[in-house]
């Protein structure tokens, strides 16, 4: 048992790593890229240059694929000379600072020829002052100097050359702006140590916003998880018991059309019906900043189109295992031992037919999570799915990236539950 | 005796079936109507099949002609089924969209290829995934644990984000759709032509084949695959269905055929933007006919699959 499931936990790391690797060079070998995604296509080649330039993504792939794999501090810190740290701030903001040898925090800002150094003091204090003594003397006689500027990067300054730099403001998206250095290397500790970096659509980091969605997604997924499964159960016993006899024609011919039906078909039909003709429910799901919780109207038409298409598909499994299981020697005994038929249902039969369509359900959450995508961009309700569609056509690695993980994380991990629920439920089954 | 008697007349007719090259043909449609369920489906695919094929006599308009004094309008004399956001005919549209999952595959502007863009994905998958699962099965050892480990991650992956990746990345074409179809339906079928070819490995006339310093291309090939064909068609009968499913959430993303063209599940996506503005009737037929078609191609796969397995 723990052999195999250290093997299953090496297959979890080996699809993490050919995944990630997938979405570095996919993202890669496609057209257009996240600048032109973000600015516009009016850019300048130059301007277009300048921001890639700054987010670090001029640099060869595998060098890319490293930082965000293990961090860029270490390499910046080498280069700055002193160790450096981050903080968050009390609005949620990440800040990278450097620290002085007496405890200080400090960061740097060009101001035309003058480098000011903005300096955190132990007690809170923040202070202003020049600090021109750092430049260092590079070859060719250009003075130059690697410090952490106030947004997150370390960069390279070469005195007398400042160039323009794109900095992202809220509400307005990127603009440029002075004080702009020659190299840069934004700053993040890496997937393994857990930061997942920034949003390049958003400027906000990966990890808080995909929080949100992720919740978002997960009470979609269980609400309709919970409503579905004891209908669906005991619909997929009650046609199992009647096989071939028209209840079970009825139920399994409607539940095969309920799981084969494309989601996005049956959500644009539930909005018909219950949005545009009835006029019961809202047709769509925008939340805005709040939690799904808070409007439950708009939640019951994604739950119900989700719960419509899982419906069939635990039906149509719990059926076939539900026949099997009536067929079978054991229950053929139990029925000639003269036991009544609901006993013979209930605690012969019941118990075994359910080990199968409990674990195949697991199985079936790599489906699951394609569903919720659809269900998310039927309705535009803001979860996982979505931000992992929009930041595919943003070319927003970073989140891509994340968002890729959790799936990934999601559906592997939910197969291994699958399976050593099997082991405990089917004794039958050992795992040499 | 009367028992008998019907037994041996069965074998009889199975026998004299054998021998005529047109009844040989016919056998299949024999075997449909034998099963309700798979009569209603063949039913409902071959209407789809049927006006696709003769798109072009079954209406007056293009797809794509633009009747802008009419948009979003709901069925009338001259539109049977109305008109989108730009006042195009959607039977015309509805139609021709048939015509590219079933009847044609547009591979560029000036190229296409017989077969609908949902049979060459099924095709392409089945092409890869059976060499895959020959070799692996056949060959055994490494190449075995190496094919089958990464098909294992290949299937561990959340299909959907195999889709946003591929297409979001190669860009919306039909021959893309084809290559996502392809590499998420190979893994599944190699797995089932290798558990087909480890059985059949071991049997006589492989073992004969080998003496006769057959090469393995050959033994794979010739020998084993032909022996596979039965249960393939069953999985990829239920593949077609599955493509077709797969070509519409394509659309619907936006991955799938570029604009201008009556791709289903594009149109879904399109009309969504105007049912609340009181203009259904474009998001409601793609819809319709997806499901219909979806629906249609398992009720026929399930019931053939309930069929033969009850000869067996």
């Amino acid at each position: 048992m723990g052999w195999f499931i250290l093997r299953r936990l090496v297959l979890l790391l080996v699809t993490m790593v050919i995944v990630s690797v997938g979405v570095f060079i996919i993202t890669e070998a496609s057209p257009g890229n996240v600048a032109r995604n973000l600015l516009g296509s009016f850019v300048t080649p130059e301007q277009e240059a300048s921001f890639l330039n700054q987010l670090g993504l001029d640099e060869p792939l595998w060098k890319r694929y490293l930082y965000w794999l293990a961090g860029t501090d270490w390499i910046a810190s080498k280069r700055i000379g002193l160790p450096l740290e981050r903080l968050t701030t009390e609005r949620g903001f990440t800040e990278w600072w450097a620290k002085l040898p007496s405890g200080d925090l400090i960061r740097w800002q060009l101001k035309g020829e003058d480098l000011v150094a903005v300096i955190k003091h132990q007690d809170g204090r923040i202070e202003e002052k020049l600090d021109n003594r750092r430049w260092r003397k590079g070859g060719g006689g250009r003075e130059f100097f690697w410090g952490v500027d106030l947004h997150n990067r370390a960069v390279l300054w070469q005195k007398g050359l400042s160039k323009k730099q794109w900095v992202y403001v809220h509400g307005k998206g990127w603009v440029e702006a002075a004080g702009g250095a020659t190299d840069y290397i934004p700053l993040k500790k890496g997937f393994l140590r857990g930061d997942p970096g920034i949003s390049l659509r958003t400027g906000r980091p990966v990890a808080k916003s995909l929080f949100v969605r992720l919740r978002n997604s997960l009470v979609l997924a269980s609400i309709s998880f919970v409503i579905v499964m004891p209908i669906a159960l005991a619909l997929g016993i009650v046609a199992g018991l009647t096989a071939e006899r028209p209840i079970d024609r009825a139920l399994s011919i409607v539940g095969m059309a309920f799981s084969v039906i494309p989601e996005f078909a049956m959500g644009i039909f539930l909005i018909l019906i219950f949005a545009l003709w009835l006029r019961w429910l809202p047709g769509a799901s925008v939340f805005g900043n709040h939690a799904p919780w808070e409007r439950p109207d708009m939640l019951i038409l994604p739950v119900l189109t989700l719960s419509l298409i899982e419906l069939g598909y635990v039906l149509r499994i719990t059926r076939a295992s539900m026949v099997e299981v009536m067929r079978s020697p054991y229950i053929r005994t139990a029925y000639l031992k003269g036991l009544p038929h609901h006993v013979v249902v209930f605690k012969h039969a019941l118990r075994n037919a359910l080990i199968a369509p409990i674990t195949v359900i697991m199985l079936h959450v790599n489906w699951l999570l394609g569903g919720v995508v659809i269900v998310e961009v039927v309705f535009g309700y803001s979860g996982l799915g979505k931000y992992l569609l929009d930041s595919a056509m943003y070319k927003d690695i970073n989140a891509l990236e994340a968002g890729a993980m959790i799936m990934v994380v999601v559906a592997v991990g939910t197969q291994l539950v699958a399976d050593i629920a099997y082991t405990f439920l089917n004794p039958r089954i050992r795992f040499k | 005796m009367g028992d008998v008697s019907q037994l041996n007349e069965y074998e009889y007719i199975e026998g004299k079936e054998r021998k005529s090259l047109l009844s040989k043909s016919l056998r299949p449609f024999a075997l449909i109507f034998s099963s309700r369920t798979a009569t209603v489906g063949f039913a409902i695919v071959s209407f789809w099949i049927i006006v696709s094929v003769f798109a072009p006599f079954l209406t007056p308009y293009s797809p794509t002609y633009q009747d802008w004094k009419a948009p979003n309008q709901g069925p009338s004399w001259n539109h049977p089924l109305g008109t989108d956001e730009l006042g195009r005919d959607l039977w015309a549209r509805l139609i021709y969209g048939a015509r590219i999952v079933l009847v044609i595959f547009p591979v560029s502007s000036g190229l296409w290829l017989p077969g609908g863009t949902a049979l060459w994905g099924v095709a392409m998958a089945l092409l890869v995934g059976s060499t895959l699962g020959l070799i692996s099965g056949y060959k055994g050892g490494w190449i075995d644990e190496i094919v089958m480990r990464l098909l294992d991650a290949m299937i561990s992956i959340p299909v959907i984000l195999l889709y946003l990746l591929l297409v979001a990345a190669l860009g919306a074409s039909a021959v893309n759709v084809v290559i996502a179809i392809a590499i998420v339906g190979a893994p599944g079928i190699a797995r089932l032509v290798r558990g087909l070819t480890l059985d059949i490995k071991t049997r006589d006339y492989i073992r004969a084949a080998e003496t006769r310093g057959e090469s393995s291309l050959y033994i794979m090939f010739v020998e084993i695959l032909p022996n596979t064909k039965g249960p393939i068609i069953i999985d990829a009968m239920l593949r077609v269905g599955y493509a077709v499913f797969a070509m519409g959430t394509l659309g619907f993303l936006g991955l799938g055929l570029p604009p201008p063209s009556p791709d289903w599940g594009s149109m879904v996506a399109k009309g969504r933007e105007f049912i609340l503005a009181g203009a259904p009737w474009a998001a409601l037929w793609p819809s319709v006919a997806i499901a219909s078609l979806v629906v249609g191609l398992n009720l026929l796969a399930d019931g053939l699959r309930e069929e033969l397995t009850r000869y067996q």
